[in-house]
């Protein structure tokens, strides 16, 4: 071990499919290694939980009740204290979500560049209304604030990165990629 | 120490006082919902702004400690119409619920709306909605949409209780008081949060729709769940006898004693009283003859005891007093029992089972007064006693409120014996199965029906004060055996329970030099005792969940 | 022509890689810094008045030089890259392009407070900016500038935009809600897991490097009397070329929008503009020739905030921009303290409605009334910093509001 903390998080492990609650809650032991290796990084091993939430969505696919509670062990918190960052922070899902997240802008500066008829033809292309997740399970719709892409607006996160300048014709270039 | 001026008077305080705890001091209320002085500062209500010189604006007492020179006023205009917005802050989703909220005439809402508020309400547009009406365990019920968000029962369960059930979830007013989904409040003390709740949006489930608060009269007292003696006042329904189906004893509520409880209440003691009104209240002494039971006056019953326990040699004679008995009832019990040179006696019965202290304030010993029944001399041997009482040469038992045929030892044991004694006498508040058996009932008064003293488990002795009538002809022990103690020739202490008091501490030695006066509200350890204090509690032990 | 300093590297590909730092000179300051005494690197800064660039423009040598000179335990250099203010994008452009001009600022800034442990929040969203800069980090570790001494910990964010408020962030850092910390205590004195703290931002740190190198006489000259330096301006909204400019803290808004953002697009006609971030108060068209520095906007009645610039013009609905940002404010707040959880969503619903055709003809006056009320109340700035669109917005541009309430 080289001592150094470096980033607190892993990279992103596969995304898991828009299945059922989770039943098997559990890390492998690379895992529950790096969950002590995070906590281990802070001078309160409390301060890992956001990593370890977000470790832990990116595992199981969301956080369920059942994940809020298996991550509680971990830090001997009840599991009403982890449920309240769960429910605090928008990038936890509480709800299974699709295998991709479409997060399209809607503040001031991508209000002004027609943020509002992106959306419209996003939730057209995919059948759904914001908050929801298309029947194929491929995709989740969200309305989101500020994502600080001003200068390329309208915008929107699309997973991991940025999509932006969008038009409806390039809106219907991503989600065609988006399988 | 730092000296201050609030309101322009001058006040000298502890380092490390807040402004509210100073004010207080002063008799000047600084309003406020989230502090509590047992639990940490959270500054989130904003209430108990007050004008500080050379600050530029209004700040928040609970979060500022007293400094020596500071000058603060509590009633400037600024700190008026600073008080009235947060009022309004408070109000805007607030669902007007008073017409069925149990809180209503002790709701803080209410009371700063009418000190502070005052306002034209100009809140049309829909107010948010939450979960109403959501049971959170046996005691409490939540009504989210009534919640400040002051958070003091998220910090209780972290603080004090350690067990961290609450959390305020979401964010901006969807904020919301929860538990975790399918959990429950699961802790012994979860009703405390119903009296620190400030609104209606905990309340119990007990007192619900019960009997409106402004018809309740309070009277100090002891709780007689444990032999921790937590300081209790006692809430009961006169008025309107018609609510609440004629339950007198509407809800105990915990009395501040830095010594023994501080703020809190366990939920056992705190429920521990529905035998008070329960239809198996004895009413009238009973004479059990070859017949059946016939009610007789207590002139009847105490000739009968009397003639009884002259009857039969003293070593015929048994008692079985109780550590449910108060102070004053126990000296009397003693003085019958010298006249008669009646020397077997104990209050030891075993229970079916052996309670635990909990991690906190409840103790294994779940009687009130075992440490004043031992210091008053009426310890003994109660299985030997049994025994004597099986083997038949007790011819004479008088047993005080435990039931023999429910206790630790084996039920037909216990029948056998009985069954052998020719005289049985029962003196309780409740009928029971060895009430059933007994030739004489005597029926006591509950102890929130009369006054007397209690000794904790650290030799604290405690007042607690008559809150009701006696129920039919109840009488206090001390009284029925005062006239006893007369029907044997001897002399009573008086006609009040202070007289026995005054008694006892002539009596013994552990007592002496007390008075009902000395006492006060918060009690006094016996000669010899030392305070155990509070335990720290369980919350502050370990790390906290926060 | 204005110096570029913060953005000087922008134009290089390797500009992010710690060969391509150094070659522009990276790391120079550390090495000079290594040699001062702490308090010399902060009489430095404090010389070169450089001011916060986040949010709150706090001088950022005076703010180091309250950690406790004899505190026994550790302190922490905690950099805010939870950027979120409506309108502004320049860290981010800081973190993908220049990540180790922020990890240089931390190790002089860390030096000067006695800092052994530094944390880096970056909002959730910033997944492309975290994993460049930590891989900028992993190469300073790899090449010996971090672990000796100092170490940083990259620490990600779940979406709140709360956590860009200094002690939220610490909350959220130590694994809790963001929830900001009633003050006293401030940061300084018990911040992140109860240890002394500096939070700054990640622009700010960006700008020691250049003042260790060149002095701080040289960075205060930049700006104007009262500031130094220059800034990066995240100009947006209806202008042809958005995007992050360098330039003097002196410059005038006017300048600005003309010179480097190239006019007003949609109308061509002027409306009003945001300057400092959603939070800001809002600026009418015959407002803008103001230098854009900490005292310039406060004397101009607004804030330069994180100097996110938003133009409009003529043909955007005021009110319907005012809506945008009553939503977010309603979204965002934390919900810990009364006045700002009630009102910030009652203020949205009152908007909303307004904007909606069912305006009454007292609604302004009470959103006004309750904005002006709720000021100054709180537990944090999130509030005064709503209350700025709140007020300016319908203060300044009332008739627009007005011709959408029936009487």
């Amino acid at each position: 071990m080289n001592g150094a903390p470096g980033s607190s998080n892993s990279p992103p492990a596969e995304r898991a499919g828009l299945a059922g609650p989770a039943t098997n809650v559990a890390f492998t032991p690379e895992q529950l290694a790096e969950v002590r290796r995070l906590q281990g990084l802070y001078p309160d091993k409390r301060g890992a939980l956001l990593p370890v939430l977000h470790m832990a969505q990116d595992t199981f696919g969301w956080i369920s009740l059942e994940v809020e509670e298996y991550v509680a062990g971990f830090f001997a918190l009840s599991p009403a204290h982890v449920h309240e960052v769960v429910t605090f922070y928008t990038l936890y899902f509480q709800q299974p979500k699709g295998r991709h997240v479409v997060a399209v802008c809607h503040n001031l500066s991508c209000y002004l560049a027609g943020s509002r008829d992106i959306l419209a033809h996003v939730q057209r292309r995919l059948g759904v209304e914001v908050g929801e997740t298309t029947d194929d399970g491929r995709v989740t719709l969200q309305s989101v604030e500020c994502l600080c892409a001003c200068e390329a607006a309208p915008m929107a996160q699309v997973d991991d990165r940025y999509e932006l300048n969008l038009t409806p014709e390039k809106v219907d270039r991503i989600l065609e990629g988006l399988r | 120490m730092p000296k201050l001026t609030i309101d322009g008077k001058e006040i000298e305080v502890e380092a490390g006082t807040n402004l509210i705890e100073a004010a207080r001091r002063l008799g000047i209320e600084v309003p406020h919902y989230c502090y509590h002085p047992g639990l940490s500062i959270a500054g989130q209500c904003r209430l108990c702004m007050v004008d500080i010189e050379k600050a530029p604006r209004p700040t928040i007492a609970c979060n500022t400690t007293a400094g020596d020179g500071m000058v603060v006023h509590t009633d400037t205009e600024r700190v008026r119409d600073t008080r009235r917005s947060i009022m309004e802050f408070h109000l805007i989703n607030h669902p007007l619920d008073c017409p069925v909220c149990d809180q209503a005439g002790e709701c803080w809402l209410q009371i700063y709306y009418m000190k502070h508020g005052l306002y034209d309400p100009r809140m049309v547009d829909e107010k948010v909605h939450k979960p109403k009406a959501v049971p959170l365990g046996p005691h409490v019920m939540l009504d989210a949409e009534r919640c400040i968000l002051c958070s003091r029962c998220v910090r209780f369960c972290d603080e004090i209780t350690g067990t961290g059930e609450l959390g305020i979830f979401h964010r901006g007013d969807h904020s919301e008081i929860g538990l975790f989904p399918g959990r429950d409040l699961e802790n012994n003390y979860s009703a405390n949060v119903v009296d620190i709740c400030p609104v209606g949006a905990l309340t119990d489930r007990d007192f619900r729709f019960q009997v409106r608060v402004w018809y309740l009269d309070t009277t100090k007292s002891i709780c007689t769940g444990c032999a921790r003696g937590c300081n209790v006042d006692v809430h009961v329904n006169r008025r309107r006898p018609h609510h609440a189906e004629g339950r007198r004893v509407a809800r105990l509520k915990p009395r501040f004693n830095a010594e023994v409880n501080a703020w809190w209440l366990c939920d056992i003691g705190r429920y521990h009283f529905d035998f008070v009104d329960a239809a198996t209240r004895l009413t009238a002494p009973v004479r059990r003859n070859p017949g059946g039971p016939a009610d007789v006056t207590w002139d009847e019953a105490v000739a009968g005891v009397a003639d009884a326990l002259r009857r039969y040699p003293p070593e015929q004679v048994a008692v079985l007093a109780s550590p449910q008995m108060a102070n004053e009832d126990l000296i009397a019990l003693r003085r019958v029992l010298e006249t008669r040179g009646i020397r077997e006696v104990a209050f030891d019965v075993p229970p079916t089972a052996l309670a635990k202290d909990d991690d906190f304030l409840l103790r294994a010993d779940r009687t009130p007064n075992r440490r004043g029944a031992t210091l008053i001399g009426l310890g003994g041997d109660a299985g030997g006693l049994m025994a004597a009482a099986r083997s038949g040469r007790i011819k004479c038992l008088w047993v005080f409120h435990h039931d023999l045929l429910a206790a630790g030892w084996p039920a037909a044991e216990v029948s056998g014996a009985l069954g052998r004694i020719e005289t049985v006498i029962f003196t309780g508040t409740n009928a029971n199965a060895t009430s059933e058996r007994a030739h004489w009932v005597l029926p006591a008064a509950a102890w929130v029906e009369r006054e007397g003293t209690f000794t904790n488990f650290e030799g604290r002795v405690q007042r607690f004060r008559t809150a009701l009538e006696p129920l039919g002809q109840a009488l206090p022990e001390w009284e029925l055996l005062g006239r006893v103690l007369v029907g044997l020739g001897g002399t009573a202490a008086g006609r009040r329970a202070e007289h026995w008091f005054r008694e006892l501490t002539g009596a013994v030695d552990a007592f002496a030099g007390m008075s009902y006066q000395s006492l006060g509200d918060l009690g006094r350890l016996v000669a010899g005792a030392t305070a155990s204090g509070l335990p720290t509690p369980p919350g502050q032990r370990a790390p906290a969940h926060a | 022509m204005a110096e570029i300093v913060l953005m000087r590297n922008f134009g290089r590909q390797d500009s992010h890689t710690l060969a391509g730092y150094r070659a522009t000179g990276g790391y120079g300051g550390w090495e000079k810094a290594r040699t001062m005494e702490p308090a010399a690197i902060t009489e430095e800064v404090k010389k070169s008045n450089l001011r916060g660039l986040g949010g709150a423009g706090f001088p950022t040598g005076t703010k180091w030089s309250f950690i406790p000179k004899n505190h026994a335990g550790p302190v922490y250099l905690v950099v805010n890259a939870d950027e979120g203010e409506p309108g502004t994008f320049k860290d981010r452009y800081l973190l993908e392009r220049d990540p180790h001009a922020l990890i240089e600022g931390m190790l002089i800034t860390a030096r000067a407070i006695r800092c052994a442990l530094g944390f880096v929040y970056i909002r959730g969203e910033y997944v492309q900016p975290w994993r460049l800069f930590s891989a900028a980090v992993k190469e300073a570790y790899d090449a010996g500038l971090l672990g000796h001494g100092f170490d940083i910990v990259v620490h990600r964010g779940a979406g709140a935009y709360i956590c860009g408020e200094e002690t939220g962030l610490l909350s959220s850092l130590e694994g809790k809600k963001g929830w900001p910390k009633i003050k006293p205590p401030f940061p300084a004195i018990k911040g992140a897991f109860g240890q002394p703290t500096i939070v700054n931002n990640v622009e700010t740190l960006a700008c020691v490097p250049p003042i260790i190198t060149r002095g701080a006489e040289w960075f205060a000259a930049l700006g104007t009397k009262t500031q130094g330096g220059t800034r990066m301006y995240s100009v947006s909204g209806r202008v042809p070329k958005p995007g992050v400019y360098e330039a003097s803290v002196a410059i005038t808004l006017r300048s600005l929008i003309h010179d480097l953002a190239g006019g007003v697009s949609g109308s061509g006609r002027l409306k009003a503009v945001v300057p400092g971030g959603g939070s800001a108060a809002i600026l009418t068209a015959d407002e803008i020739d103001i230098p854009m520095d900490v005292d310039g906007l406060k004397n101009a009645g607004s804030m330069i905030g994180s100097a996110g610039v938003i133009v409009m013009d003529e043909s955007v609905s005021i009110p319907e921009a005012l809506m945008v940002l009553a939503r977010f404010y309603a979204h965002e707040s934390c919900g810990q303290c009364t006045p700002c959880r009630e009102s910030t969503g009652w203020i949205y619903k009152q908007v909303h409605r307004i904007v909606e055709g069912h305006g009454r003809k007292d609604d302004l006056d009470t959103i006004l009334d309750v904005a002006k009320r709720g000021g100054g109340t709180t537990i944090c700035a999130f509030y005064d910093g709503a209350i700025g669109p709140y007020i300016s917005y319908i203060e300044k541009f009332r008739s627009e509001f007005e011709a959408l309430c029936r009487s």
